[in-house]
């Protein structure tokens, strides 16, 4: 049965190429992307028969090495968002776009040095398994589930939104077919096979992602003679604002909290998104969980040292070539504004300019597998938040089967595939950027804090860890909709209420504060035992001891 | 689990020794890690002059880029190195204590 199904789903896939002709499709990409898609198809049917309980599911019966999920998590990571979005923030100022980059990483060394290990020795699902270890469980799934559903469709949109641009530049596919077609792979692939087929579809793009960075990277510095600092040369020759790509620039000196503010948001939003922590609980032991950490930033790293190289490369190759741009009557451009499908492309075009055709069409195919795979990954973390926390444990209160929960986690799957396709098309013309970095910030702002409180605090509890995990999810939302990215942009109001967007520096304190708060007031009798059920925690979190198998919950 | 068990862990000697080391240890990373990240953050903020400019005479690669690309290996190499200290310190204490209590 499910075998026709996907045959079926396959057919109609290939039969893409018919409407493809309403723009400039290019046979290469379409070749590879079809390509691509078929071979993960065959992953997914694989999968779908080793998927057999909901421990497979979510987190593929913890039966991946360390090193592929060091891949998995680095394919999570090397989303278009980053790829695409820091390649094309470095084209256009140059510095700036390091920033992201490194504020991205080191969200690593704080989720190892503060919590991983003690997350896997848990052993648990996920953010609210963990606090419910030893808070009250309605409570913890609540907020688990608002903050982790608010930081999926926030991401979920700047992916459709995202991949969308790029399927109608690529493939001269309408906007809203492309979004579709998104949206029913993603859940094909979630549907059949779970973690185990979301996992495996992120590790073979992690390494044709890795492989074409460095293919694309190194054909551009072969341009410069392998000299980094001759591209960079030519690359402040030819740019609009000339050496100023090499500094901070005016963007970051005229608001420095600001730069501060996302910086700390980007670092500590890692420990708390939920399709990450997600992936620690795919593997079979915590020596295997530190091994993939270690894995994920070795790749994480490298491939942002690529994105610097296509960046910059970018900068100093895509004007010799006018053909990329959007060019007045009299053949001149303007580098920054007139690049075909906007700013986010220019590694796609880099691509082109120095690998032909062939590497555009890897690339494209790649970047769009990308895509897919990320939201799959963000689909199943949403997946669990309704059906494993919302339904199995607040609402079923623990009495319901395996079974219901499966089927529950499917239509959760299926409600947010058409949910991502709704709001990928409501927000065709918005402007992505702000959403992953609100995302990061109430992740930073929400889950971290509990997260931290809950496994190395005594005193924290349910009533402290409830109020305060809210405080700083209201906080960060309503900071980020009273600043300029949403009242002005969005809404068209004249001024900000707030004076700048990020809510960081602000709300991840005042959301420790008030876990504190919260806590050493509350005097019931529940927070007691709270208080005393520490000790358990803390030897099973230290030690594993306690943790039967691998993934049982 | 039952209370005895964690009494038993909470009271074993190498337990408290691996508790102690370990915790220690990974504050130091994290410090190290938060001095390298809110340094370049604070700098670029606050001095973006520094970052500004290039590494030298006929350079163009300024300060800041080089920094930058630094930063980015130091937390790779944090991680390995705490990743070590891991493996080679504290599992074994680890799984003295596992196999004392089991």
């Amino acid at each position: 049965m499910k075998k026709t199904l996907i045959s079926a789903l396959l057919l109609s896939l290939f039969a893409q190429p018919a409407f493809a002709g309403t723009g400039q499709a290019n046979t290469s990409a379409i070749v590879m992307f079809l390509l691509f898609i078929a071979g993960t198809m065959v992953i997914t049917w694989w999968a779908a028969r080793k998927t057999q309980t909901t421990s497979d599911f979510y987190t593929a019966g913890g039966g991946i090495t360390g090193f592929q999920n060091g891949l998995a998590i680095a394919g999570d990571y090397i989303s278009a968002a980053s790829f695409l979005g820091i390649a094309g923030l470095v084209y256009v100022s140059g510095f700036y776009g390091i920033i992201y980059a490194i504020g991205f990483l080191f969200g690593w060394p704080v989720v190892m040095f503060l919590i991983a290990e003690r997350l896997r020795n848990l052993g648990r699902f996920n953010f609210a398994d963990v606090t419910a270890f030893r808070l009250g469980q309605t409570q913890m799934r609540i907020l688990a589930s608002s903050a982790s559903l608010l930081i999926i469709a926030l991401y979920l949109i700047a992916q459709m939104v995202g991949a969308g641009k790029l399927i109608v530049l690529l493939f001269g596919i309408e906007y809203k077919f492309s979004v579709v077609i998104i949206g029913v792979l993603m859940m094909i692939y979630v549907f059949f096979g779970g973690m185990t087929a979301t996992t495996w579809v992120q590790i073979i793009k992690a390494v044709l992602m890795l492989t074409g960075g460095t293919l694309l990277a190194g054909l551009v510095l072969y341009q410069f003679g392998f000299n980094a600092d001759t591209m960079l040369a030519e690359a402040v020759r030819v740019h609009p604002n000339g050496v100023e790509i090499m500094a901070p620039g005016t963007a970051v000196s005229d608001h420095p909290l600001n730069a501060l503010s996302l910086g700390i948001a980007l670092a500590f939003g890692t420990a708390g998104l939920p399709h990450i922590l997600m992936r620690f609980f795919t593997v079979s032991s915590a020596q295997e969980a530190r091994k993939s950490v270690i894995w994920a930033s070795s790749f994480i790293g490298y491939f942002y040292l690529l994105t610097f190289i296509i960046g910059f490369g970018a900068i100093a190759l895509l004007v010799r070539h006018p053909e990329y741009f959007t060019t007045a009557a009299d053949g001149s451009f303007n580098m920054l504004t007139d690049l075909i499908g906007g700013t986010n492309m220019a590694a796609v075009h880099l691509s082109n300019a120095v690998g032909g055709s062939l590497l555009l069409g890897f690339l494209a195919a790649v970047t769009f597998a990308t895509i897919v795979a990320v939201v799959a990954g963000l689909a199943l973390a949403g997946a669990a938040a309704i059906a494993h926390d919302l339904y199995a444990n607040v609402i079923a209160r623990g009495r319901s089967t395996e079974a219901q929960e499966m089927r529950i986690s499917k239509i959760s799957i299926l409600v947010l595939g058409v949910l991502a396709i709704l709001l990928g098309i409501v927000f065709e013309h918005q402007n992505v950027a702000f959403m992953v970095g609100l995302a990061f910030a109430i992740a930073a702002s929400a889950n971290f804090p509990v997260l931290v409180l809950s496994v190395s605090w005594r005193g924290c509890t349910t009533r402290g860890a409830t109020i305060g995990g809210f405080v700083g999810l209201l906080f960060a939302t309503v900071w980020v909709v009273l600043s300029k990215t949403v009242w002005v942009d969005v809404f068209g109001n004249v001024d900000p209420i707030t004076p700048f967007p990020n809510p960081g520096i602000f709300s991840i304190p005042l959301a420790f504060l008030s876990i504190w708060f919260f806590s050493i007031t509350d005097k019931g009798a529940n927070a007691q035992n709270e208080r005393d059920a520490f000790d358990a925690l803390t030897v099973r979190s230290q030690t594993g001891i306690g943790r039967s198998g691998a993934t049982e919950h | 689990m039952q209370k005895d068990i964690v009494q038993q862990v909470l009271n074993h000697p190498k337990y408290v020794e691996l508790v102690k080391r370990r915790t220690r240890v990974s504050m130091i990373f994290f410090a190290t890690a938060l001095i390298i990240y809110s340094g370049f953050i604070l700098t670029l903020a606050y001095l973006p002059d520094l970052f500004a400019q290039p590494l030298g005479e006929g350079w163009t690669m300024s300060v800041g880029v080089l920094t930058g690309i630094l930063v980015v290996f130091s937390a790779v190499i944090m991680i390995a190195l705490y990743v070590h200290f891991s493996n080679k310190y504290f599992d074994p204490l680890l799984e003295q204590v596992v196999r004392d209590v089991e």
